[in-house]
């Protein structure tokens, strides 16, 4: 980070296109995890967002949400939950259809995966794609998640029932939840996050 | 809901994935490789924390050092030590809540890896400590951040410090559901309303030069004024004796630690260097805790209680005398 100023907005942006390129390309899995990793984190500093827009890497994340590699989807939502605090991504998201992967993300094991899952759905639902964002089956997973054991899952999930719904949408979500109790309880919590070994 | 989670959550230390270490990504191309070895993994703003878990802080008592160190990057604003997280043998663990998280950012990436008193420090982010109310600023100051830079792409730098406080102000009263309409240079305008002038005088004053960070945000963090309860700088003598005035609770661990070194001085000051001695308890650290006085309501659990206390100092002092009359040969060690 302490060298970014060391680096031109051009050569930035061939950095990443090189970066783009390479994912591509290579038949490697190390590899494209590390250049997935490496295109996350550049995601999350705002001066890069205009290059990452033009080389199309909000689609890029997305193909990783099908993935098999837990690593490929944990990078990919990672890198979605980082870019997405712009809005143009926002509505590519949404364009591709990609809500629906991004929610599917919320009933993976990894932790990270979920967190950033909610993360960019926070995003999604402060621009104008509030209903996508907050459907009720989403709605109902964050009622969950706000009882989970772990605080970094149930503060989330308490900021997005504060911040992302109205309150008649919770009230509606806490209704239903309690009526079909057992649908709800389908959706697996992520792994416990203290595996000391 | 978040009222009641910030006592619970500063007394349930667990171990979390992310403050492992990973290892260390190898076969990275020369072209991608960084100046810093590094392995691979993600950070997102969930990631990122105020909080700071240091691990591998030597069980010397070097508790005012670190924070001292920790206190270049930025305002503390509360630590204490992990007793109950588990730690390798004669390291401590502490959990230390920086003011601004642009502060914790800087801390991690320069004090990661430091070597520190012939120990290596590991410092992680420690978001599970955060509260609704921490988790939530976090993301809201993140979106404005963004929010802005877009906006602003071409805005320079060179705002004085009195237009970068207005518009903290005029943002902290916007709309905060519009993040289009902001226009200010900040990423996290200071949380002072939430925190009162403190009572427990734990502020560390950031004294040196601010760090090289090189990001945008930063360089306008420097120009902003300080917060008014920090002006006040305590200096590092009141600091370490306002410490003793902590919760005796926190500084358990290191009573032994003290007992010891009291008794260091109080032998050195017999034999040769009665000046240094001196000098040197009033130096370090909090003054020792009174030793408990218990009443046992009973008389013989008294005793007994009386009997053990004396078996244990007898025992714990045994081999402590033997390693200071071998140092009291030569000259011993000024603290600085």
């Amino acid at each position: 980070m302490s060298r970014r100023r060391r680096f031109s907005a051009s050569d930035r942006s061939e950095y990443l296109q090189a970066l783009v390129t390479e994912f591509q390309d290579t038949d490697s899995e190390e590899a494209r995890e590390q250049v997935l990793a490496n295109l996350a984190n550049f995601s999350y500093d705002p001066r890069n967002v205009e290059d990452l827009k033009r080389l199309q890497v909000t689609e890029l994340f997305l193909d990783m949400l099908t993935e098999e590699s837990d690593n490929l989807v944990e990078f990919g939502i990672g890198g979605l939950c980082n870019l997405s605090a712009d809005r143009d991504c926002c509505d590519q998201i949404v364009q591709s259809g990609g809500v629906e992967l991004v929610t599917g993300c919320l009933s993976s094991r990894r932790e990270e995966t979920v967190l950033s899952a909610i993360g960019t759905l926070m995003n999604l639902a402060v621009t104008d794609t509030r209903p996508l964002a907050s459907c009720d089956a989403v709605l109902q997973c964050m009622l969950r998640f706000s009882l989970s054991r772990s605080p970094r899952l149930r503060n989330l999930a308490i900021v997005f029932l504060m911040d992302c719904c109205t309150q008649e949408q919770v009230e509606q979500a806490k209704q239903q939840l309690q009526g079909h109790t057992q649908t709800a309880l389908g959706i697996p919590l992520p792994e416990a996050s203290d595996s000391g070994s | 809901m978040d009222g009641a989670g910030a006592s619970s959550v500063w007394s349930t230390p667990e171990v979390q994935k992310h403050h492992e270490q990973q290892s260390v990504c190898h076969t990275r191309p020369t072209y991608r490789e960084g100046r810093r070895p590094k392995a691979v993994k993600v950070y997102t703003i969930n990631l990122e924390s105020r909080y700071l878990m240091v691990q591998g802080v030597p069980a010397i008592g070097v508790m005012s050092e670190l924070v001292q160190l920790f206190a270049l990057y930025g305002v503390i604003e509360e630590y204490r030590v992990l007793d109950e997280y588990p730690a390798e043998q004669f390291t401590e663990v502490y959990l230390i809540r920086l003011q601004k998280i642009q502060s914790a950012r800087a801390a991690k990436r320069n004090l990661d890896e430091r070597s520190f008193f012939g120990g290596l420090l590991h410092v992680c982010y420690a978001p599970e400590y955060e509260t609704v109310e921490d988790t939530r600023e976090k993301l809201l100051d993140r979106r404005r951040y963004v929010a802005w830079s877009l906006h602003n792409k071409e805005a320079t730098m060179g705002q004085t410090a009195l237009e970068t406080q207005k518009s903290i102000e005029a943002c902290v009263e916007g709309d905060r559901s519009d993040f289009s309409s902001f226009r200010y240079p900040l990423l996290p305008p200071p949380p002072q309303e939430r925190f009162p002038p403190y009572s427990e005088q734990t502020l560390v004053k950031f004294t040196a030069g601010e760090d090289n960070m090189g990001s945008k945000y930063h360089f306008m963090d420097s120009s902003e004024q300080p917060p008014p309860f920090t002006v006040q700088k305590p200096s590092y003598h009141e600091n370490t004796l306002r410490r003793g005035a902590l919760p005796a609770a926190r500084f358990i661990p290191r009573t032994t630690h003290l007992e010891n070194r009291k008794r260091k001085a109080e032998e050195a000051s017999k034999t040769l260097f009665s000046g240094i001695g001196g000098k040197c308890e009033t130096l370090i650290g909090p003054k020792l805790p009174e030793p408990p006085k218990l009443d046992m309501e009973d008389n013989s659990l008294n005793i007994t209680a009386g009997l053990i206390r004396n078996t244990m100092k007898k025992i714990s002092s045994v081999p402590e005398h033997k390693s200071t009359e071998k140092k009291s040969a030569e000259k011993p060690r000024r603290r600085i």
